[in-house]
């Protein structure tokens, strides 16, 4: 029997095959999720914000480069090898357009920036991602396959 | 900023005038019966402001305003599609079922609902205050609560681990529910508490 672990929001949870991790209601916020296909662990962190600025305080759970690192020791921890470890990634959207406003601003698109940055440099592939738009996801993270179900309220809902 | 017993209690107060002027103001322009929950004061953690708007990927129509002036802030209602659908087809004075996903004459009601409620709290928190508070353009989104709310949230890029927020909840007769919340940004609250004196 396999449990569904919840995972808040700014917060990250890890688990052994077989347990699903999942997140509900992603705007411009992201899953990450991080698995060894070998040992079947991982990790999905829901963050909010690219980055702790080099001013780590709070909670950090909240920042993309913070949670990523703090996720991957524990992922480690439960038996995972680093070499073998992939990502995944979904949200990021834009919910709301206010005329005007310069992109720049976009705070969906930034997060997924930062995540993807992040990856890169601590060397886990990020073999796919589900970002943008302007609608919310509900993800599931199966930790064994490292599928990712991802439903939306009228955009479908698909694995990747 | 911490806030104490006293100061708690004059937000509420604001919150109760403020939001009793949009009940009032949602309850002329419907033609029905409005009443309100007296308002909570939450001062939260983040993460457990997505615990009081239920649950997070249920589908509702919400309508953000931001409010500008000298103590700047945000004001959302949350209204279940249900209630959403009767609030337009009152407007509308209709029977028909509306596609509140796609229907653009139905979003552009719900945004005015939103810009008629918030504009009448303003006006009372300005009264009461003294400190000129102006609505911005209304902006909708239908889709899940908590996705709506995290952006809203983390707009600007930044987030205070503790959110203030005041919470009232709407209902209408027949079947109108809804949520009001109104978050002042960083150093609004020093600035409406000290109008108010506490």
């Amino acid at each position: 029997m396999s449990t569904v672990i919840n995972v808040g929001m700014a917060d990250y949870k890890t688990a052994r095959t077989p347990d699903i991790l999942m997140t509900a209601g992603l705007g411009s916020c992201i899953g990450i999720c991080i698995h060894d296909p070998v040992v079947k662990v991982g990790g999905l962190a829901h963050i909010m914000l690219p980055t702790a600025n080099g001013n780590p305080s709070g909670n950090l759970y909240k920042y993309a480069d913070t949670a990523i690192k703090m996720m991957l020791n524990e992922i480690l921890s439960l038996g995972a090898s680093k070499m073998r470890l992939k990502a995944k990634m979904a949200g990021g959207s834009q919910m709301f357009s206010f005329p005007g406003k310069p992109p720049i601003l976009k705070i969906g698109d930034r997060n997924a920036e930062a995540v993807e940055q992040e990856l890169k440099r601590i060397g886990i592939p990020l073999m796919i991602a589900d970002v943008g738009g302007s609608f919310g996801r509900t993800i599931h993270f199966d930790v064994s396959t490292g599928e990712l179900k991802i439903r939306t309220i009228h955009h479908g809902e698909k694995v990747i | 900023m911490d806030v104490n017993q006293i100061q708690l209690d004059a937000l509420k107060e604001i919150g109760n005038i403020g939001s009793g002027h949009a009940a009032t103001a949602l309850s002329i322009l419907l033609q029905r019966r409005i009443g309100m929950s007296v308002p909570e004061v939450w001062a939260v953690s983040f993460e457990q402001v997505a615990g009081i708007i239920g649950q997070l990927d249920a589908p509702q129509a919400v309508v953000y305003v931001k409010v500008e002036g000298d103590a700047p802030g945000k004001a959302v209602f949350f209204f279940p599609i249900p209630s959403a659908e009767i609030m337009v087809q009152a407007l509308f004075q209709t029977e028909e079922s509306l596609d509140l996903f796609s229907d653009e004459m139905a979003q552009s009601a719900l945004k005015e609902v939103g810009n008629i409620m918030v504009s009448s709290f303003l006006i009372a928190l300005t009264q009461f205050s003294g400190i000129p508070l102006q609505p911005s353009v209304p902006a909708l989104a239908v889709d899940m609560a908590g996705a709506i709310l995290d952006a809203i949230l983390i707009e600007e890029g930044t987030l205070d681990d503790h959110v203030l927020f005041i919470d009232t909840q709407i209902t209408g007769i027949p079947q109108i529910e809804g949520q009001f919340i109104f978050l002042p940004d960083e150093g609004s609250l020093e600035k409406l508490l000290g109008a108010l004196g506490v």
